[in-house]
């Protein structure tokens, strides 16, 4: 119940700045109804030599609208599948899944995803691309060309509508991978590792830009990460999980408050804390031990 | 003071840029220029050697001249003939090269979608593969006349194959997380297949169609000669039975002509419908 009360303060802090993300304040206060539930979820493969691989293992996780978790783990743990669970692409072996409280059948297509590589359709350009999530029933022409220029316009991509993704650098396309996930506005949106393949002050200026996005919308955020650092900067709450068979080690909650400086998250009260309990659970994980 | 040198420096920058871009522009067009130049050098140098060649080294009806096919082509074309031939070849390359490339590009794509369907007719598809298909022809001159319809049948077999194994090629190859982000983005079964699969596999589709173009050619030709009334094929057998070599070779000129003219309006409507890939081979090569 601390979590709830935590988030619905900073979610009226943000309201009173900025009043675009009333409807995701609205649900939160309606129900308390957590948006994603993912109940005893297990996901085994089928390997060529060694039979069953167990991916996940009993993962539980209640997610409220409008929280940025985010869920760090090795690298093979499984955090990519988990993603592609809650999406709905990869069947489930075992458990289920809410959404908004009835269970996820198939593909859901009330979340947003970013993966890994931009994945921008190569063949459309910037605009194209970003409109491409927005149904002509659900947006008038006159709404998808102003969403479209919105988004465009605060990821800094302005003048380079007619691009086809090939001709833009890295960041950019990075950016536009995210825009063209918010831009048709899902109430969650996934994210896998989107900064991954980034150099650390690009990645860092990607980091701050989805922050300062992400406290106007306020939508939910499932972020999925392998670096420390960056699962505390930008969460409300850090989800670790172990190596394989994946499971729920623990949970952190990041005190920081928001809006956050990532420029200069180390000097910011409360990273600390949040990241030495993190970093002492992976200090247990890799068995190293205390110097 | 840093704000007065760094405009100074921008414009620095600039102009020595521009002279490199156009130094190496001036570079291109001299070795264009070259390579032209010895393309022609060598052309000419052939029709010389072959008309010089004619009638003094070996008989004129075994390989003709340059100036006799020329006049042979004026004639032929002057009094109506071969433009009529041509009609017929045309006609019967019009009608199954579009049939065969849709009807192949269609069931590729069929096959990429459907696991099922690509496990019970793949192997069946392939043994159909291995039969030579011009020894088909004869079959389909008995199936459909020697009109322009056994032809059409032939072009559509030699144009089926190509496409579908280029489409289903690129089928396979294709990045399945763009469908999966497609279908989260909502996107309809329309929508899935022509603002993303046929893009996504676009570039193998048209090398299907560029490499299914001299063969459709083929297969008219090979009909025609096995049984016709009509067409270039026709016109070149009949005038090889009468040892008339310089109207072989016109035949064989206004075959080649066909190939180049059709071969060019694919690469225009290709390079219209793959600019994003041209886009961006002109950006790498800009740096």
């Amino acid at each position: 119940m601390g979590e709830c009360a935590d988030f619905m303060e900073q979610g009226f802090q943000a309201s009173e700045q900025k009043s675009s993300s009333r409807e995701a304040i609205e649900n939160a206060q309606a129900g308390n109804q957590p948006v994603i539930e993912v109940e005893n979820v297990t996901k085994a493969f089928h390997t060529p030599d060694q039979g069953m691989m167990v991916a996940l293992e009993d993962i539980t996780l209640s997610i409220p609208y409008g929280e940025f978790v985010t869920v760090v783990g090795p690298s093979g743990c499984g955090k990519s599948t988990l993603l592609k669970l809650i999406a709905g692409l990869t069947p489930i072996s075992g458990g289920r899944i809410l959404y908004q409280g009835s269970e996820v059948q198939g593909l859901n297509t009330k979340v947003g995803y970013v993966p890994q590589e931009s994945k921008l359709f190569p063949w459309l350009t910037l605009e194209e691309n970003v409109a491409f999530g927005l149904d002509p029933k659900r947006y008038s022409r006159q709404e998808r060309e102003r969403q479209v220029r919105y988004f465009i316009n605060l990821a800094g991509l302005s003048g380079f509508e007619k691009y086809y993704p090939a001709q833009l650098s890295g960041g950019m396309g990075k950016r536009a991978s995210i825009i063209r996930a918010l831009a048709y506005e899902p109430p969650v949106i996934l994210m896998d590792e989107p900064f991954g393949p980034l150099d650390a002050q690009t990645r860092m200026i990607l980091q701050d830009e989805l922050l300062k996005i992400w406290e106007q919308k306020r939508q939910t955020i499932i972020f999925v990460t392998h670096d420390l650092v960056e699962a505390v900067a930008l969460a409300d709450r850090v989800v670790v999980i172990t190596h394989r068979p994946g499971r729920v080690k623990d949970f952190i909650q990041v005190p920081m408050r928001r809006p956050r400086n990532i420029f200069e998250i180390h000097r910011q009260e409360g990273f600390d804390e949040a990241y030495g309990r993190l970093w002492n659970i992976f200090r247990n994980e890799l068995n190293i031990g205390a110097a | 003071m840093a704000k007065e040198t760094s405009p100074g420096q921008v414009r620095v920058e600039a102009s020595s840029g521009g002279a490199a871009v156009s130094a190496a522009s001036g570079f291109f067009w001299k070795r264009s220029l070259w390579v032209t130049l010895l393309r022609t050098v060598v052309i000419g140098g052939f029709l010389l050697s072959w008309e010089i060649a004619s009638g003094r080294w070996i008989e004129p009806f075994l390989i003709s001249s340059p100036s006799r096919i020329l006049s042979s082509l004026i004639s032929s074309f002057q009094s109506g003939d071969l433009l009529q031939h041509t009609w017929v070849t045309f006609q019967e390359i019009a009608i199954g090269f579009p049939l065969g490339a849709i009807s192949g590009i269609a069931l590729g794509y069929c096959f990429g979608r459907s696991q099922v369907l690509a496990e019970i007719f793949e192997p069946i598809i392939i043994a159909l593969n291995g039969i030579p298909r011009t020894a088909l022809a004869p079959l389909f001159i008995v199936w459909l006349g020697i009109g322009i319809w056994s032809k059409v049948g032939v072009v559509f077999l030699l144009t089926f194959f190509l496409n579908f194994f280029n489409t289903y090629a690129g089928m396979r190859q294709m990045d399945e997380e763009y469908i999966d982000l497609a279908r989260l983005m909502g996107a309809n079964r329309w929508k899935l297949t022509f603002k993303v699969i046929l893009p996504a596999i676009s570039p193998y589709v048209f090398i299907g169609i560029r490499t299914s173009i001299p063969f459709s050619v083929i297969g008219a030709i090979v009909g025609e000669f096995i049984a016709a009334t009509e067409g270039i094929g026709f016109f070149i057998r009949l005038s090889a039975g009468v040892f008339r070599t310089a109207d072989v070779f016109v035949g064989i000129i206004v075959l080649m002509l066909l190939v180049i003219v059709m071969d060019k309006i694919a690469d225009l409507i290709e390079r219209r419908v793959l600019a994003w890939q041209t886009q961006t081979e002109h950006v790498r090569i800009q740096g």
